[in-house]
């Protein structure tokens, strides 16, 4: 270990990753936007921005219009005729430009989101989406055997259910709605919030009264 | 329509692929071409029969020229497309009435009876 | 149809359908450079300099052997330059001397680092 006597810090001598150089990609990044910026095609107030904006969009969003719509009927109505102008009256702004489609979840029916082709995904709303979402697993099976895989994440929908699995491939994304669990009559806003899930809201697992945001 | 709003449309001339060529509950088949080197219509779609369900406003851009920088230009109407899972995969197992819905751009469909 | 007509056909992305393992719910917390690379692609499709399909495009022109073998900000990093090769706004040789530049950045400040593994 280095001799720590020019400097002070506070971190514990056994955090091996400060002295680790970082990765070729790592690299790569810095090297192209380091270039960039001096080429000034962009400044780096931009970056350190946009990571602020991308660390801001989180599923909590998501929850907010969800348990609107649950508690406020012509919210919801507007929400389903245009999901993104909806998520504007809460303030949650579309900086990608794409168009959200909300797909409502109900007795018949149960809806999921895929991109087969590579992540489509409504980041405005519910943040970056998890690896799984990304992976070859889930995309490959989700549009073949949707029961089969909603079975793995322990959600099982019965056969007089219909089934809808929307594939993203332009610029609509999708938020499902999902249905609001029983017993919940007594609850405000903020408590169904609570209650609503990323994974909900991707489609694959219903909303409990077990599980919060807490245990995505 | 008030008898002046109509009038002022008489004779108005649209662009090309400004007015979709489908509608809501049109049966429509997707084509069945190959492209090599970029597209948007998954390979597990191609000639595949299904219904129009929602023609998608605005008009835009084909994101398959989209991916080689071309992004201005003449644009046409995406429509959200659902296909029946059994129309796909002839195995499949689930309810006879579980669906795929995907976007497609309107070079991608035509109309067919039904 | 031959082995390599199909190859040539279905985009290394294209996997709606093929057979496919259980699921494994992983997920992990960004790396930083990794929420940079984000960042980096929105501000670059803020720019006009290489819009999302784009990237995506360029993701794809990687081929099968890297799409399967790299990660999926390394896809987007290294995607990202060949794009901005072929759009003549930087070159090979600058992102190789400044690659060698912040190397050597690094190992001056850290004199008693090590490589990444």
């Amino acid at each position: 270990m280095s001799e720590h006597t020019h400097h002070d810090h506070d971190h514990p001598h056994a955090e091996i990753s400060q002295s680790e150089r970082p990765g070729f990609y790592d690299i790569m990044e810095t090297a192209i936007r380091e270039l960039l910026i001096e080429k000034k095609l962009f400044g780096a107030d931009e970056i350190r921005h946009q990571i602020e904006l991308l660390d801001s969009r989180t599923p909590a969003l998501g929850a907010k219009v969800v348990a609107r719509a649950w508690i406020d009927p012509a919210f919801k109505s507007r929400l389903l005729a245009n999901g993104r102008t909806a998520c504007e009256e809460l303030g949650i702004s579309f900086y990608d430009d794409t168009q959200l489609i909300v797909l409502e979840n109900t007795e018949k029916v149960h809806n999921l989101i895929v991109c087969t082709l590579c992540s489509c995904y409504p980041r405005p709303v519910l943040g970056l989406p998890p690896d799984w979402y990304k992976l070859k697993p889930y995309r490959s099976r989700a549009v073949t055997e949707p029961r089969a895989v909603l079975t793995e994440f322990g959600t099982h929908i019965p056969d007089d259910v219909e089934v809808r699995v929307s594939d993203s491939t332009a610029m609509v994304r999708y938020l499902v709605l999902p249905m609001r669990p029983k017993g919940t009559d007594s609850y405000d806003e903020e408590q169904l919030a609570a209650l609503i899930t990323r994974d909900a809201m991707i489609g694959v697992i219903p909303v409990s009264l077990q599980t919060g945001r807490t245990a995505q | 329509m008030s008898k002046s709003v109509q009038s002022l449309a008489t004779g108005l001339v649209y662009a090309l692929g400004e007015k979709p060529i489908f509608k809501p509950g049109d049966a429509i088949r997707i084509l069945d071409r190959s492209p090599i080197g970029h597209y948007r219509v998954p390979i597990y779609l191609r000639g595949k029969v299904g219904k129009v369900e929602t023609v998608i406003e605005p008009v835009a851009v084909d994101n398959e020229e989209e991916g080689f920088g071309r992004n201005a230009g003449s644009r046409r109407h995406y429509y959200r497309v659902a296909v029946p899972m059994s129309e796909i995969w002839p195995d499949y197992v689930g309810s006879p009435r579980d669906g795929l819905y995907i976007e497609v751009y309107e070079t991608w469909l035509e109309k067919i009876a039904g | 149809m031959t082995q390599t007509e199909k190859l040539v056909k279905r985009l290394p992305n294209d996997i709606g359908g093929l057979p496919g393992d259980p699921i494994q719910r992983i997920e992990h917390e960004l790396e930083p450079w990794e929420k940079r690379c984000h960042a980096l692609a929105d501000v670059l499709d803020y720019h006009k300099i290489i819009n999302t399909e784009e990237k995506r495009c360029g993701v794809e022109a990687l081929g099968a052997e890297m799409v399967g073998k790299l990660s999926y900000y390394e896809r987007w990093i290294v995607a990202f330059a060949n794009i901005l090769f072929r759009k003549g706004i930087l070159t090979p040789t600058e992102l190789a001397l400044k690659t060698k530049e912040i190397e050597a950045r690094w190992a001056h400040e850290h004199p008693d680092g090590h490589e990444h593994r």
